[in-house]
């Protein structure tokens, strides 16, 4: 399916706050969130519409690959946006946001749009990391701020999406140079207004949740 | 739910549960009766592909029947049928059974059910099916699911990969026809990929890597580094006018990414695979591209270099058609470039076999040996290596290496050594003569000094200066090869007890102190960096176990240079109206971090000729001032860095920097005993009255430095908290035109404090009891600055304390410190002759 713009995503932050679950959540709406199990993925893509534009999410998670320092660094430099996750139950995935942050900022491009994303707001019980904090370090480090559960789906969407408008405004705005595919954002095929769309390909997989276009 | 034994008996209809046994059955069936995809069955085929994901992870956390039958009726094996039809829309139904995959092998917990899903090599005939990689869509989901596997890979696991029998690693080999892949997030799969492999520990499956893939893989890497590499030049050849610094930044990464990727190669220490990677590395790349590039004259040496490229074009079996015009109408990269270049290689990789040969050829390579070809070089550093195991063994064993040199006598013939080494010629071979007699038999080295020469201006003397201290602090460059050159060498004299005397590379310090002193000069076209860097390495090379062992006239010169600093500085304090807030500002900004050179490394921005404009968004440090303030910066930095090296020299510390020291300035929520003279003094009783119309009684408190309002403490007698501090120099007064009692005061944060924020401390309208009081606020506020010129402050909280002296300036009231013994001499310590106060002065008037 022909979209306007690529943008490509990483997903940063320590092991186990869920960053693979966000990527499946989002990308693959089918997968009905349950209790008994815990699912996710590394890669994943979905279209959105942003303005009336189609634009394509590629989400690229980074777990595993921490011990190579060159691999930490392009995949930093190849993205156009970045979910930084901690999980709201524990506090050390917080206090390593720093860290995680000093890195980007070090590899990334200076437009690169970072997310905070205080992971499993629906362990309400076991919170260790007041949502008051997460604003105030998102605020001090110039991030955007949601609370999300992989596990309820709760702004999972809004998540992905306010990234990607932001990045889209940022294009609106000229900062980012799309023509440059180092930044992370790839200008769409050209796509003739005459060419319908290949049956199938595009319809179905997105009345299905877009897990697969 | 339960109706039968037979897996073949499960309901036809589908199970209300989606994670039941009973459901994978159901799936079953539907894969069992649609083994053809068609345009009708599409949609179903992907969901149930998806459920099946779903309800296997779901089993391998819940309940272990669901994988058992699922291994049972083999159902991968329909994966790979539906994979294999060329039917419509195949695509959308290869990246569901893809992400299928990738779910399963991701989130598969149990050892067991893994062993079982890689064990009939269905796994093996997916990674080679040729999908359809002109799909966007499916190269990523393929690459992501060759990456899933590789990090589940082990020694275990490793045997369902790579068949020792067959000689076959499909995984690894079908990925690395990707490794240049136009999309970077592929290229990057791919280097996980690989570097996953290798920290496999096997040694049957490394030895393959070695023997079948090495060879052309690295081969591979090193020739698109080359051809990235001469698009680079190109690039910095081509923009004089900083118009692609995009592209150029992105060129400078990418050979980034790939010196660090080498390097995460050779750091897991694979010997072998090492061994072919230095061997390319050096012998197709590094000796022929970038060392041969430092030298600017063409020589016979060349043609050897134009066979090693159709060499290295032969052993890829391509047609170097474009490349191939380019190196021979020019080999080489401009030696800015190769400098650039060797510098990141330096402060990147520190595989010691690549780097020691490396930095040997730099520092020790001759003319002659150079002109015979690269064949002869590596004779040469065998040779080298050679008599560094000898004095190595020496200062071991005597006795020992005697009785090998005997016996290795044919290997000795060799190599045109004496059988017998006497301890004199053993001398002799250990002190290779370096001083500056003989730097110009040395081409590289030669070319890298003269890039030192900043007459003109500082572009190549960057990158000399970076290479420099890159090889300096390279952990696997041998000592032996630096001393003399990059760091001091310690001789003990022969009788015990006397002095120990140190040398150093007198050569190299003249040429840094010369940048040195021409950085002091006014409009010279050094740009701070340059100094800063040549400062550090001086450093270093007349640093000796913590001692200075730089020589009396050596001392003398840089002496000089800060006499010319300050003097430098001086002509500014005079101009310049808020000449204090930017000495205490640069001075802030500055001891924020000592210059990182692997960062500075990175900053493609340098590798354009030095600019002045700061429309390049370029680093005021990376470039050269422009307009007379940035002129006073650059002063202000100069006089920093100096002074700072100098006493780094003198084994002195810092103890008038920063001029306000933060420690004696009273802080918020203080208690202050206000009967002291300090304080007690400048009591004045007002009310502050804010914007939205709030109102505090407060004391204000004029101090030699500061503003600050003060409540009465309720605990102590006579004692009072500051609520609010502020900084003289920060603070606008003015009148109110119909209450004479009243004052408007806005207090600004410190230019130092580094915040971007302008927002003021304080801006409020302070109403005193009478006029009288008022006036005598303001004057305190304005003139009052004024009147405490000169005297001695307890502000600057050191020993000098009479070296605090303020002054006012302007119609605003910018105020500051200035120890006047780091910019007077002594004898002209007097306040009357200070020029900025006349300055001052004029401005009241």
């Amino acid at each position: 399916m022909s979209y306007a713009y690529l943008f490509k995503y990483i997903i940063i932050g320590d092991t186990g706050v869920g960053k693979s679950c966000l990527l499946l959540q989002f990308t693959d709406k089918r997968f009905q969130p349950v209790h008994d199990l815990t699912i996710g993925v590394e890669f994943g893509a979905r279209m959105i519409t942003i303005d009336g534009k189609q634009i394509k999410l590629q989400i690229w998670d980074t777990a595993g690959q921490e011990a190579f320092r060159s691999i930490t660094r392009s995949y930093y430099r190849g993205a156009a946006g970045a979910l930084l996750v901690y999980d709201i139950t524990r506090r050390e995935t917080f206090n390593h946001l720093t860290t995680w942050l000093e890195d980007a900022r070090q590899h990334s491009n200076s437009n690169m749009v970072i997310m905070l994303i205080g992971n499993k707001s629906d362990l309400e019980s076991r919170r260790e990391v007041k949502k008051e904090e997460g604003e105030a370090f998102a605020r001090e480090h110039g991030l955007v701020f949601m609370e999300t559960s992989a596990k309820t789906a709760a702004n999972v969407e809004e998540a992905f999406i306010n990234t990607a408008r932001e990045i889209y405004e940022k294009i609106q705005e000229g900062v980012f140079d799309i023509n440059n595919e180092a930044n992370g954002i790839k200008i769409g095929p050209q796509h003739s207004p005459t060419n319908p769309s290949l049956p199938g390909t595009g319809g179905q997989g997105g009345s299905q949740g877009g897990g697969c276009c | 739910m339960f109706r039968s034994r037979s897996w073949f008996g499960a309901a036809w209809g589908r199970p209300k549960n989606p994670h039941s046994l009973e459901h994978l059955k159901y799936l079953y069936n539907v894969l069992s009766r649609n083994q053809t995809v068609s345009e009708h069955n599409r949609g179903l085929l992907v969901e149930t592909l998806r459920s099946i994901a779903e309800i296997l992870i779901w089993g391998d956390q819940n309940d272990s029947s669901v994988f058992d039958f699922f291994l049972e009726k083999n159902m991968l094996s329909f994966f790979l049928r539906i994979m294999r039809q060329r039917s419509g829309g195949s695509s959308y139904v290869c990246v569901q059974l893809l992400q299928t995959l990738n779910i399963l092998f991701e989130n598969i917990r149990n050892e067991t059910s893994l062993y079982y899903l890689l064990s009939n090599n269905h796994v093996n005939s997916i990674i080679v099916h040729k999908f359809d990689f002109s799909d966007e869509e499916v190269m990523a989901y393929y690459i992501s699911f060759l990456k899933t596997l590789s990090l589940k890979l082990n020694p275990h696991t490793i045997h369902f990969f790579y068949n020792e029998h067959t000689n076959d690693f499909p995984l690894y080999t079908e990925a690395i026809k990707f490794f240049n892949h136009p999309e970077s997030m592929v290229r990057i799969a791919v280097r996980t990929l690989t570097l996953n492999v290798y920290k496999v520990e096997d040694a049957s499956m490394l030895a393959f890597i070695r023997d079948r893939t090495a060879a052309p893989y690295f081969s591979n890497i090193v020739w698109f580094i080359g051809k990235h590499i001469h698009e680079l030049d190109a690039c910095v050849r081509n923009d004089a006018d900083h118009q692609s610094q995009n592209r150029l930044s992105d060129l400078v990464a990418e050979h980034l990414d790939h010196l660090h990727y080498l390097n995460d190669i050779l750091l897991l220490k694979i010997t072998d695979l090492n061994q072919v990677l230095t061997d390319h590395l050096l012998h197709k790349l590094l000796i022929p591209l970038y060392i041969y590039s430092l030298s600017s004259i063409r020589r016979q040496s060349e043609v050897t270099m134009e066979t090693a490229t159709q060499n290295l074009a032969r052993v890829l079996n391509k047609s170097l058609s474009s490349f191939e015009q380019q190196e021979s109408a020019n080999g080489k990269v401009s030696s800015v470039v190769s400098l650039f270049l060797l510098s990141q290689v330096f402060l990147i990789i520190s595989h010691s076999p690549l780097i020691r040969y490396l930095a040997w050829i730099i520092l020790r390579t001759e003319r002659s040996t150079f002109d015979q070809g690269l064949d002869k070089l590596s004779e040469h550093y065998e040779i080298f290596k050679r008599k560094f195991e000898l004095t190595e063994c020496e200062q071991s064993s005597q006795l020992e290496i005697e009785s090998n040199a005997s016996s290795s006598g044919s290997k000795e013939n060799l190599l045109e050594e004496p059988k017998n080494v006497t301890d004199e010629e053993k001398e002799k071979l250990a002190s290779t003569p370096t001083e500056s007699t003989n730097i110009s038999e040395k081409p590289f080295l030669e070319t890298v000094y003269n890039s030192l020469d900043c007459t003109d201006n500082d572009y190549a003397a960057l990158f000399a200066l970076c290479l420099l201290y890159a090889l300096a602090n390279n952990k696997g460059v041998l000592p032996d090869l630096l001393e003399l050159v990059l760091k001091p060498r310690m001789s003990p004299s022969k009788s015990v007890g006397r002095d120990i005397k140190y040398s150093y590379n007198t050569h190299l310090v003249e040429k840094l102190l010369h940048i040195v002193i021409l950085s002091c000069q006014p409009s010279c076209r050094v740009r701070l960096v340059t100094l800063e860097l040549a400062l550090k390495l001086l450093l270093q090379l007349v640093t000796c176990d913590g001692q200075n062992v730089m020589s009396d006239l050596h001392k003398t010169s840089i002496e000089a240079a800060r006499t010319q600093s300050t003097a430098l500085l001086r002509n500014f304090y005079k101009s310049e109206e808020i000449f204090l807030d930017m000495f205490e500002h640069e001075y802030c900004d500055m001891s924020k971090g000592p210059l990182n050179v692997e960062w500075l490394c990175m900053d493609s921005a340098i590798l354009l000729p030095p600019t002045g404009t700061p429309m390049t968004g370029i680093d005021f440090t990376k470039r050269l001032p422009c307009g007379e303030v940035e002129r006073a910066r650059r002063a202000i930095r100069v006089f920093f860095l100096v002074r700072d090296a100098v006493l780094t020299l003198n084994g002195e510390i810092e103890t008038q920097l920063p001029l306000t020291n933060p420690q004696s300035c009273v802080q918020i929520d203080t208690a202050l005993d206000l009967s002291i003279a300090r304080y007690n003094s400048d009591l004045i009783a007002c009310t502050v009255v804010w914007k939205d119309g709030q109102k505090i009684r407060r004391f204000l408190v004029i101090d030699i430095m500061q503003l600050i309002l003060v409540e009465p403490d309720t605990k102590k007698l006579g004692w009072g908290v500051a609520k609010l501090v502020g900084f003289l120099q920060d603070i606008e007064v003015s009148g109110d035109k119909d209450d004479s009692r009243c004052l408007h005061i806005t207090i600004h944060r410190p230019l130092s404090s580094g915040s971007t924020s302008r927002i003021p401390l304080l801006s409020a309208k302070f109403v005193f009891d009478d006029n009288i009081r008022c006036m005598a606020a303001k004057q305190r506020l304005t003139k009052g600055a004024f009147t405490h010129t000169g005297k001695t402050g307890a502000g600057s909280g050191s020993g000098a304390g009479c070296n605090v002296i303020k002054f006012g300036l302007a119609h605003t009231v910018r105020s500051g410190v200035m120890p006047s013994r780091l910019f007077v001499s002594p004898d002209q310590n007097s306040i009357n002759r200070w020029p900025g106060r006349e300055a001052a002065c004029r401005f009241q008037g």
